[in-house]
């Protein structure tokens, strides 16, 4: 799965893949050496994800998370503006690129 | 692969669920020279169609639960487009799914934490007639050849009663305890047939029965792996 989004990622001259990490153990300690714009991660359990995401949004509110279910085809970006927000996030590689590239806005569920 | 180097170019079609793995791969296979990518798509009822006029020589599905439960995709992607190899990608490490894959003709099966490359290379190895399969499965698939072998009787290029091989294999079966229904199934014949076999090995050994044809023609040396 990393492998698949660096190899869409990797062509994009605006984006810079600043670190990967192969389990969540090293994750907290990655994001603080190289304090991404966004994080990319792949969600087992897609419902348990979502504690995931809004705990690390806590601690990190200026990264947007795109969490991914590719074998489920879906995936959700979240984002801390006032609270942390979601909103659906189509699992492909435009929707990655997009993703990757959109503004934060007011404009999505608030995570509960 | 070295500019100028001579290659064979491999048609792959791509039947996968997963999008962003389709893209991906799209994307990593169309990069190569000696692969050509003829379709990537989801699983739709018209998917055989575009098979059967793809000219794909591989075919890589990422579906299980596709390929072999219910009607078997497999093997109707096997009748309509009969040059086919089908590669599983990203599948589990399930001694189970294996088989299944094995057992409905699949001839490369890529675990789920593979490679780009390891894919790649499952694409070439299939599309020259080799098989590929995970390394964990191995020893298995070695002690399934092995208790097959010990099963099957050993043939001799020339009997010193004319049998042919498959006479000769006809008669180690029966040294086994085979019956003729069984003998039938194992060789994929029909009882008719092996009754003929039979008629046939007992007018060249001169005996009238299968004691006295197991006495006459096998060898007494023979060992079985």
């Amino acid at each position: 799965m990393r492998e698949l989004v660096l190899a869409t990622i990797a062509d994009q001259p605006d984006i810079d893949v600043v670190g990967e990490v192969g389990n969540a153990s090293e994750l907290t300690a990655a994001i603080e050496e190289s304090q991404p714009d966004a994080l990319i991660l792949e969600l087992g359990e897609f419902e348990k994800g979502r504690a995931q995401c809004g705990f690390l949004l806590g601690r990190y509110p200026h990264m947007r998370i795109l969490a991914l279910a590719p074998e489920e085809n879906r995936g959700t970006i979240y984002w801390a503006i006032v609270d942390v927000r979601m909103k659906p996030l189509e699992s492909s590689e435009s929707g990655i690129l997009s993703a990757l590239r959109e503004r934060p806005s007011l404009v999505g569920t608030l995570h509960s | 692969m070295s500019q100028g180097a001579p290659y064979r170019l491999t048609h792959v079609f791509l039947l996968t669920e997963n999008r962003l793995l389709r893209e991906a791969l799209v994307r990593i296979l169309s990069k190569r020279v000696d692969v050509a990518v003829v379709g990537a798509v989801a699983f739709a009822p018209t998917v055989l169609d575009q098979l059967a006029t793809s000219q794909a020589e591989v075919v890589l599905l990422d579906s299980p639960g596709l390929a072999f439960h219910g009607p078997c995709l497999v093997a109707s992607i096997r009748r309509v487009l009969a040059p086919a190899n089908i590669v599983m990608i990203g599948m589990e490490r399930d001694e189970t799914t294996f088989f299944r894959a094995v057992r409905s003709g699949v001839m490369g099966y890529v675990l789920k934490d593979a490679s780009a490359m390891e894919i790649v290379h499952a694409v070439r190895a299939v599309g020259s007639g080799e098989a590929v399969c995970p390394s964990c499965f191995s020893r298995v698939i070695v002690q399934c050849a092995a208790q097959q072998l010990a099963s099957t009787p050993e043939v001799a290029a020339f009997h010193p009663q004319g049998l042919s091989r498959r006479e000769q294999q006809l008669v180690g079966l029966v040294g086994f305890g085979l019956t003729n229904k069984e003998i039938a199934a194992r060789l994929n014949l029909s009882e008719r047939t092996v009754k003929n076999h039979f008629q046939r090995i007992f007018r060249k050994a001169g005996v009238h029965d299968r004691m006295a044809m197991i006495e006459r023609c096998q060898p007494r040396e023979a060992t079985n792996i």
